[in-house]
């Protein structure tokens, strides 16, 4: 039985369950501004993930004690749609999106510059309407752009992909099947110009060489994730003219 | 004109390298200059800045805000302003010093939804904004087309010298109140001139970073203008925030503004602020505007220029005094320039 | 008091005077007549993992449902019917006025007053999604996502779950030595009638279909009203502080009819 499954992962041509090769990430799409009431928002499909966030902010805090006299608060909501799993998920939220909305958050905030807004708060929804393992990549991405887009002071955009290891191999993008079955997965969160990391869990076994392999790959995903955010960003407020004309 | 590079960026975009100095929505990361939102960024010997496409408004001291009254409390006014935090209107600014909760009924006064248009008079890090009606044109705003824009298209809308406006108030006869914080209130009598002010200021906050924005404004509205007094339409909305006047020129003409309305302010309770679109009842548009307007224009459009400087303050409060003083006299420059160009 | 001032929404008030002189002239802010719907768009089949889904889009709301088929045990009392459990949630992606956190009491009547329509209604033939009478049933959840909130919210979640229940693929379960196991096959629904909710606000004596968060927030009153296929009403829920006269309800029974065919062929279409 675990042998078919390390055959179904990656077979002798180097292809992956998906049809993938090991350098190479699902399909991305990206569409900003999907949430008319929303001050930014973003819709991701990374593979199967399918993720709405929302942006509102800055704005006042409630309840008021929590505002910080130098800076904003960030709140992350990491959130699954009862219907975005296999098997229904309570509503209710569970301690898994309690710790992924809590890295996600610490994940964002380096790129914002809170000191600009003291005592207000800004607050990122983020809700997964379907699930398929990188869910907490693919919604920091679309949540760096819905913050781009709500006009928020940043330092750098967030791009985020995960690296992982079957057997011997280090793959990129990990999908939901590779998550379960595979040997290791790390999640990375990376700010593409300051070449800096936000986020960096692993789940597995790595070697020292495995993990520097495994972070470098994942690196190199983000910064793949990153032109396709940087390119939605610019659709939606320059459509496609990429350069300014200048009139004569 | 100075040297001026313009370019769309996004978050974390280097715009220019060198020894430059951040004006507005720019940080320093190494050697570079990088933009801190999604806007049109210019690089010119006086610094570099970003023109930002999205944001929610951030209160200013002295800007002029439409905001809509949310709730009260014995003393005071809660305000929403479209911005980080609600505002708060004293009960003394509309009752005069001697108001007292239990005599005076604020519900009188303003109730829960009413609009006003109000100056920003103190926000800074610890206390929320504060608002005061007490000057020409201000207060309660009893009825008019109701329309938000994003907070960051406002100078566009505006347009040069409050040219954008004035060709959309012109054409379609009607008064529009523009508050820096994005909500608009358009007045007139005539519903399809009511309608077509709105059509077009959408237009203005849907293509505010084309070119030609003005042309196409003016096919919609129908204007013609053979005489194109204007040069040719800049690229973008920072074209409205520069030229820049001197200081010294804006604020003469403000504080004689104010002593005058400081003089009229005993005339007009503001218990009864005198609605702005009943001048323009008696005023056909098409002559032209009255200076008051004008005046209040050219107000919004310092605004703009004094946003610039307090976010060059906040990068560094000893720039700035070198930024005024470039300032200065390179706008002095290019108004000159326009000058001559409207003599031509 | 303080977290009032978010969760309250206000209308200008020259807003409200504009709504009620339209009004007088018998038309709405947004042009509309009072009988008419925003534009509607469905689509079905948008979570794959679901077994059956619908994105609903009316005038600026959106709702997102999703329909997934388990098995469990029976509800007491209904020992010989399949269990159907729903629940909604105002997203707090929705508006600024939603705070996160268990539904309030808004959202749970949204999700009871939808539930009513398809349970009362008896669009699911229940009593054949059962595996072991009084032991194991079919247990078929609908659970609706607001993304987008602009007032309605009663009808676009209603229609979302309608269409998502009505092109579901439900998985068939079979019984193995004891034990439920999942065929791999799948087969349509039970679906009996298709019950269509109709709501309408009540602002001074002008009765509107579709009402926007604006005109909720002027109304004095609400009704919703779901019939069924053969036009029979299966589930009413009159809202909010003000009365209604006996005819001006009777009147909109019989819009609620005439209005709620329309809707029903909409989603009729999808199959």
């Amino acid at each position: 039985m675990y042998s078919l499954k390390e055959l179904t992962l990656l077979d002798e041509n180097g292809k992956r369950s998906d049809g993938r090769g090991i350098d190479d990430l699902r399909p991305i799409k990206i569409t900003v501004g999907v949430v008319k009431n929303a001050d930014g928002s973003a819709f991701i499909e990374f593979g199967k993930n399918k993720i709405i966030v929302a942006v509102y902010g800055p704005r006042e805090v409630h309840p008021k004690h929590m505002a910080l006299p130098d800076r904003c608060v960030l709140r992350c909501r990491y959130h699954m749609s009862p219907f975005s799993t296999d098997t229904r998920k309570n509503p209710a939220p569970s301690r898994r999106e309690v710790e992924i909305s809590k890295v996600m958050r610490e994940s964002l905030e380096p790129s914002l510059i809170l000191s600009d807004y003291p005592r207000a708060v800004i607050d990122v929804f983020v809700e997964v309407l379907q699930a398929d393992g990188g869910s907490r990549c693919a919604g920091i991405n679309a949540a760096s752009v819905a913050l781009a887009d709500a006009g928020i002071n940043m330092r750098d955009l967030v791009s985020a992909c995960a690296a992982g290891r079957i057997a011997d191999n280090i793959v990129l993008d990990v999908n939901d099947l590779e998550d379960k079955e595979g040997d290791a997965d790390m999640p990375v969160a990376y700010l593409p110009n300051l070449e800096q990391i936000t986020l960096l869990q692993v789940d597995g076994k790595l070697t020292t060489a495995q993990f520097s392999e495994c972070l470098n790959k994942a690196i190199d995903g983000c910064k793949l994730v990153y032109e396709i955010q940087k390119d939605a960003l610019m659709k939606k407020y320059f459509g496609n003219e990429l350069e300014v004309k200048e009139e004569v | 004109m100075q040297e001026i590079k313009r370019r769309y960026v996004i978050p974390g975009d280097k715009i220019i390298e060198g020894n430059y100095k951040p004006l507005m929505n720019v940080v320093k990361s190494g050697n570079y200059l990088v933009s801190t939102r999604v806007g049109i960024a210019e690089a010119g010997k006086d610094g570099v800045k970003v023109i930002p496409l999205s944001g929610v408004y951030i209160p200013r001291v002295n800007d002029l805000v439409i905001g809509k009254i949310i709730d009260r409390s014995s003393l005071s006014w809660d305000v929403d302003i479209n911005a980080c935090f609600f505002a708060h209107l004293p009960a003394q600014d509309v009752f005069g010093r001697d108001f007292s909760p239990a005599k005076d009924d604020m519900g009188r006064q303003l109730s829960i939804g009413d609009l006003i248009i109000a100056r920003i008079v103190s926000f800074d890090r610890t206390r929320d904004p504060m608002l005061t009606v007490q000057d020409k044109d201000l207060g309660k705003i009893p009825y008019g087309e109701f329309i938000k824009i994003s907070p960051t298209r406002v100078p566009r809308l505006i347009g040069k010298r409050g040219s954008m406006i004035q060709t959309i108030e012109q054409a379609t006869q009607t008064r529009v109140i523009i508050g820096q914080n994005g909500i608009v209130v358009v007045t007139g009598r005539d519903p399809d001139g009511l309608s077509l002010a709105a059509k077009a200021i959408r237009l203005v906050e849907e293509e505010s970073h084309t070119t030609n924005l003005t042309q196409r404004v003016k096919a919609l509205l129908n204007v013609q203008d053979p005489e194109d007094p204007e040069q040719p339409e800049s690229v973008n909305a920072s074209a409205d925030i520069e030229p820049q006047t001197p200081q010294q020129q804006q604020q003469q003409p403000q504080e004689q503004q104010q002593q005058q309305e400081q003089q009229q302010q005993g005339q007009q309770p503001t218990s009864e602020p005198q609605p702005p679109q009943q001048q323009q009842g008696q005023q056909p548009t098409s002559e032209p505007q009255p200076p008051q307007q004008q005046g209040q224009k050219q107000k919004g459009q310092q605004q703009e220029e004094q946003q610039q400087q307090q976010n060059t303050s906040k990068s560094s409060s000893k720039e700035k005094h070198k930024i005024d003083n470039s300032e200065k006299s390179s706008s002095n420059n290019s108004n000159n320039d326009q000058k001559e160009k409207k003599q031509e | 008091m303080s977290s009032s001032k978010r969760s309250t929404i206000i209308v200008e008030q020259l807003r409200k005077q504009q709504m009620l002189e339209a009004l007088t002239r018998g038309k709405r802010l947004d042009g509309r007549e009072y009988e008419s719907y925003r534009n509607l768009e469905i689509e079905v089949g948008i979570i794959d993992k679901a077994s059956g889904s619908a994105k609903v889009i009316l005038g600026n709301t959106e709702v997102i449902a999703g329909v997934k088929v388990e098995t469990g045990e029976p509800f007491e009392g209904l020992e010989n019917k399949g269990a159907l459990i729903m629940s909604a949630e105002v997203l707090p992606t929705a508006s600024p006025h939603v705070e996160p956190g268990p539904p309030d009491e808004d959202a749970i009547e949204l999700s009871r007053v939808v539930d009513r329509g398809v349970r009362e209604s008896e669009m699911l033939d229940l009593d054949k999604l059962v595996l072991v009478p009084g032991k194991i049933v079919y247990t078929v959840f609908v659970d609706c996502s607001i993304i987008n909130s602009d007032g309605n919210l009663l009808d676009a979640t209603s229609y979302a779950v309608v269409a998502a229940l009505s092109t579901s693929k439900f998985p068939i379960f079979e019984m193995q030595d004891d034990k439920v196991v999942d065929t791999g096959k799948t087969m349509p629904p039970p679906i009996t009638t298709i019950p269509i909710s109709i709501t309408a606000v009540k602002i001074g004596e002008s009765v509107l279909l579709d009402p926007t968060t604006e005109e909720e927030a002027c109304m004095d009153a609400r009704i919703t009203m779901t019939t069924q296929s053969d036009g029979s009403i299966v589930a009413v829920q009159k809202g909010f502080t003000g009365p209604f006269t006996f005819d001006q309800i009777i009147s909109f029974s019989e819009i609620a009819r005439i209005k709620g065919e329309e809707i029903r062929s909409k989603i009729k279409e999808l199959n």
